[in-house]
């Protein structure tokens, strides 16, 4: 942060800083904000199955996938500026901002971007609180969607790109959502039928401990790689629209510094509500499951980039986990959970979008310069202290992030409350 | 094309390099495992004793480094992806090209 301000300063001519650099500030902050959300919310995709199955001990889990995942966001050299461009209308083909919302040191396109990113923290705060995996990049698109309609009306979405390749909201989100937890599903059932069937007999489950976290490991890294980007483009992007860097084709070394650690940081903090859900509540985890849903999820994640049909990590380890109760012969899934979060699934985009919407709303009504964004950002001060506050009251951490599901003793994903007897009775009887 | 055409053709290529490499892998390491308790003797299950097989622990070590090179294709992937190139099985032999 000291880097930015010192380079902020020198890059106003006039040694004194401008309303815009201020908004700019905060756009970069909550953008680091997002980034480190992005993080605790996919610590269990590449860890839960490898804390469940105990093959690593739940700190030194989320102290690879951190590590792994500092190192994968410094591997991304080359940074797309166009992350946008597959949902909203705000930038050009090659990664500029559009020069109608560049005007006035670019506090139009800030305010859309500035409250796009609330509205993804806040979904992924949210999401967290309830235990429940959501796509932090569905997330993001989410708020952005909905910020751009409040900012430039329905023709400045994306919806289905230009029919020459897959795009837009339909072609990046719905499709991708819809299908990935199928491809991943059916890839780690047949793999754990297959390991099960191989084994049967063996007591062997130890033997699995390295296979686990070596895929494991695979996802946390693709994950840096991956994600900390988006990050890196919506900062860069933000200083192009405010005129602090022009430059398409590389990024400041500051920007990339300040994603990896953020989202590295994320990751350590560990996300343990989704990791006790993704890890205890959609199947019990035996170690050749844990190794078959981490496989699974590595090689589709990898292939589905390679292909360019790029699928949300969260939603390919979560049918992996799902596909490895399903190829289990025997083995118990517990639908409901499933449910609950495909349900979370299907209104991440149009919850987050309103929350995006709401608060470019609320930017633009006090002017949209900094009044405007200083108010969006006190409220998602605000939001997000309201929910850490509220996580405070049944805690879930590295100490009982694998107890017994149906015990009443930390959270059930859709009662962070402390239930009541009656109710309680009610969730032991749960499957 | 529109966008479900584009995306189902993705989905079954996707699917079928998952099944090759996110089950075919986990496949060979279990039969490394079996192999491995077939070379040391013994199913595990029953302390009696039987004969140790040494071709059981070698094919069960070629069957680790089988999937440990797979292991490697993906880490090269990420890193080549994160310097901007991507991996061609133009030559079937994967190799480093611009993308």
């Amino acid at each position: 942060m000291f880097t930015l301000w010192i380079w902020l300063c020198n890059a106003s001519d006039d040694h004194r800083v401008t309303q815009s650099s201020v908004i700019l500030v905060l756009v970069v902050v909550t953008a680091l904000a997002f980034d480190f959300t992005n993080g605790f919310h996919d610590t269990a995709n590449a860890m839960a199955t490898t804390i469940a199955t105990k093959a690593l001990k739940p700190r030194t889990a989320v102290a690879l996938s951190g590590l792994l995942n500092l190192v994968g966001a410094f591997l991304s050299v080359e940074v797309a500026l166009t992350v946008t461009n597959a949902v909203v209308k705000i930038q050009n083909p090659d990664g500029t901002p559009q020069a109608a919302l560049t005007a006035d040191g670019g506090s139009a396109l800030l305010l859309i971007v500035l409250a796009g990113l609330v509205g993804g923290i806040v979904w992924n705060l949210l999401t967290w609180l309830l235990g429940l995996p959501s796509s932090s990049s569905h997330a993001l698109f989410g708020g952005l969607i909905g910020a751009t309609v409040a900012g430039l009306g329905w023709a400045g979405v994306n919806w289905t790109g230009n029919g020459s390749k897959l795009d837009g909201v339909v072609g990046k989100v719905l499709l991708p959502a819809v299908l990935s937890p199928v491809i991943a599903g059916l890839v780690a059932a047949v793999g754990t039928w297959v390991i099960f069937k191989i084994v049967a007999g063996l007591f062997t489950e130890r033997s699995f401990k390295w296979g686990q976290i070596g895929s494991a490991s695979l996802v946390s890294l693709a994950h840096g790689t991956n994600d900390a980007q988006k990050t890196m483009g919506v900062i860069t992007l933000a200083l192009i629209a405010s005129g602090h860097w022009t430059s398409v084709t590389s990024i400041p070394l500051w920007v990339k510094i300040a994603c990896a650690v953020a989202i590295a940081l994320g990751t350590y903090l560990g996300g343990w509500r989704i990791i006790r859900t993704l890890g205890k509540g959609l199947v019990e985890i035996a170690p050749p499951q844990g190794m078959a849903a981490q496989s699974s999820s590595a090689a589709v994640i990898l292939a589905s980039s390679h292909l360019g049909f790029a699928l949300s990590t969260t939603h390919v380890a979560t049918g992996s986990i799902l596909g490895s109760g399903v190829g289990r012969p025997g083995a118990h899934v517990r639908w409901r959970v499933a449910g609950r979060m495909g349900a979370a699934w299907l209104i991440t985009l149009p919850a987050a979008g309103l929350v995006g919407a709401a608060m470019w709303w609320i930017g633009d009504l006090l002017g949209g310069g900094l009044s405007g964004a200083l108010a969006v950002f006190v409220l998602l001060v605000a939001a997000a202290g309201a929910m850490y506050w509220r996580s405070r009251l049944l805690p879930v951490g590295h100490h009982n992030v694998n107890e017994d599901w149906s015990a009443a003793a930390v959270p059930e994903p859709d009662a962070p409350d402390p239930v009541p007897a009656s109710v309680a009775s009610e969730k032991v009887r749960l499957p | 094309m529109n966008n479900l055409g584009f995306a189902l053709e993705g989905a079954w290529k996707v699917l079928l390099a998952g099944l090759v490499l996110g089950a075919g892998l986990p496949l060979l390491f279990a039969l490394g495992i079996r192999s491995l308790a077939y070379g040391a003797g013994g199913d595990a299950s029953s302390a009696t004793g039987r004969p140790a097989h040494p071709v059981g622990t070698v094919v069960a070590w070629i069957l680790f480094v089988v999937v440990l090179l797979g292991v490697a294709l993906g880490i090269t992937f990420i890193v080549a992806s994160g310097f901007g190139k991507e991996l061609s099985f133009e030559h079937i032999f994967p190799t480093i090209v611009d993308k």
